[in-house]
């Protein structure tokens, strides 16, 4: 089962939990209705999607409202804490929380008592909180674009927003050598997919592949496009396929996507995940 | 039954420092933050961050956007707010692309993209802290000039890199920027 944990922008919920599911681009949880907006809730669309495409579990997750007080962050991570060895997962996702170092550790050692010890991932703050606690190399799966890559390649920087100039500064072709540095410090986890222009798949420290077709560059513009490839290869890992090729499949998937609804820079993120399962098609994945 | 077990220690671990001029003032401080409900604690400073006095706030420096609101609306005095490693000042680089009838501008993990003949937020990309969906939610398909600017609603520093691809983009709207 996929466990995805995030925060959507509500305040009036405190922590939701169930499966979720994805009908005439909406998302529900059980029968709640979210907003399918950038951010986890179009994480968690994307992986139901997929996961309906491989005739897989729909995910489950566990969502809090929270739109930055990070009250219900701080919830979020107590819950996973005290629930995560009865939950059981094979893969927990962390999202949009609020990064607080110390209680990312508390819930990753609650998460190294599971027997199996699930995949874990991160992306957005989770991957954040994960890298500024000195846990990256404990996960499996990171999801860095090209200013968390950057970040990642920072050994000081607790937030994308205090990297050093030098290495915000780097252009695309020098991706290569920061993710060397990023492995090299320790900062990365086992398998990095790293999303721009190009897209490379990093399995421990090495580049294994980089997927630059369909060349879609609206793409970079639309909230949520990176989320839409973390959902997608979080529910392929969960359907049992190699992390590696999980993270080539999304990558190809998404921008086919783009391509086949002829995104442009007012492309909402509903409608890029709605042609998700054609496009998983068109890439010719299977499981 | 008493028990005397050993107390748990503190996880809190910020990563950010308010430092300030004067004992009483970091005293202020502290009793303001926490009272808007964030977490924070007195620590000396670091020798290599010391400026002012001994006693410096340790704050989770994600939440710095919320945290300086908090201390200027009571119009409490601290010198700076600090990381306690690393890069000392805030990315300052912004990026523009232009599409097809649109403006995209990056601050830092942040994009924020226009429609160059109306104005319109078209979208919001990047980030990853959690005011970040609720300001996307808040400022798409508004005009550019009609909305709040994304450091008065949000909390974290990706709000902060969104406020500052928002002031470049308002800016080339404005017919000022790059």
């Amino acid at each position: 089962m996929l466990l995805v944990c995030g925060t959507i922008p509500q305040d009036n919920i405190a922590i939701i939990t169930g499966e979720a599911r994805f009908e005439k681009e909406k998302l529900f949880i059980e029968d709640r209705e979210i907003p399918c907006t950038q951010g986890t809730a179009a994480l968690v669309s994307a992986a139901c999607v997929t996961a309906q495409y491989f005739k897989s579990a729909p995910p489950s997750v566990v969502l809090a409202g929270d739109t930055g007080r990070g009250k219900n962050s701080h919830a979020l991570y107590e819950y996973l804490e005290k629930n995560i060895n009865q939950m059981q997962p094979d893969v927990l996702l962390m999202h949009y929380i609020l990064p607080v170092m110390g209680l990312m550790k508390k819930v990753h050692a609650a998460a190294m008592k599971c027997s199996p010890k699930p995949v874990l991932m991160a992306d957005a703050s989770s991957m954040y909180a994960a890298k500024a606690a000195g846990l990256g190399p404990q996960f499996d799966v990171f999801t860095p674009d090209l200013s968390e890559i950057a970040f990642l390649a920072d050994p000081d920087a607790i937030h994308p927003a205090y990297i050093s100039h030098h290495l915000f500064n780097t252009d695309a072709s020098r991706i290569p050598d920061l993710i060397a540095a990023a492995c090299r410090q320790k900062s990365a986890a086992k398998l990095l997919i790293v999303k721009g222009s190009t897209d490379y798949i990093v399995e421990d420290g090495k580049i294994v592949c980089a997927v630059s077709e369909p060349d879609v560059p609206t793409l970079a513009a639309i909230g949520g496009t990176g989320d839409t490839i973390s959902g997608m290869a979080g529910a392929m890992i969960a359907a049992g396929f190699g992390h590696a090729k999980a993270a080539v499949s999304a990558a190809r998937a998404n921008r086919l996507s783009g391509q086949m609804i002829q995104a442009t820079p007012a492309t909402k993120i509903r409608s890029i995940i709605a042609a998700i399962p054609p496009a998983l098609g068109a890439a010719g994945v299977s499981g | 039954m008493l028990f005397f077990g050993k107390k748990e220690k503190s996880v809190f671990e910020g990563g950010g420092l308010v430092l300030f001029q004067a004992v009483e003032q970091a005293i202020t401080a502290e009793r303001i933050l926490k009272a808007g409900g964030q977490e924070t604690k007195l620590v000396a400073p670091p020798a290599h961050l010391r400026k002012g006095c001994d006693l410096a706030l340790e704050i989770n420096l994600v939440e710095k956007t919320v945290v300086e609101r908090l201390l200027d609306e009571k119009g409490a005095h601290y010198m700076e707010i600090l990381p306690l490693r690393g890069a000392g000042k805030l990315l300052d680089i912004v990026k523009t692309r232009y599409f097809d009838g649109a403006c995209m501008v990056k601050a830092g993990n942040m994009k924020l993209t226009f429609d160059t003949a109306t104005g319109v937020i078209l979208n919001i990309s990047g980030g990853g802290c959690p005011d970040i969906p609720y300001l996307h939610v808040s400022m798409l398909d508004q005009k550019i000039t009609e909305v709040e600017r994304p450091r008065e609603k949000g909390f974290t520093l990706c709000a902060l890199m969104l406020d500052r691809a928002f002031a470049e983009a308002l800016s080339i709207w404005n017919g000022k920027g790059t």
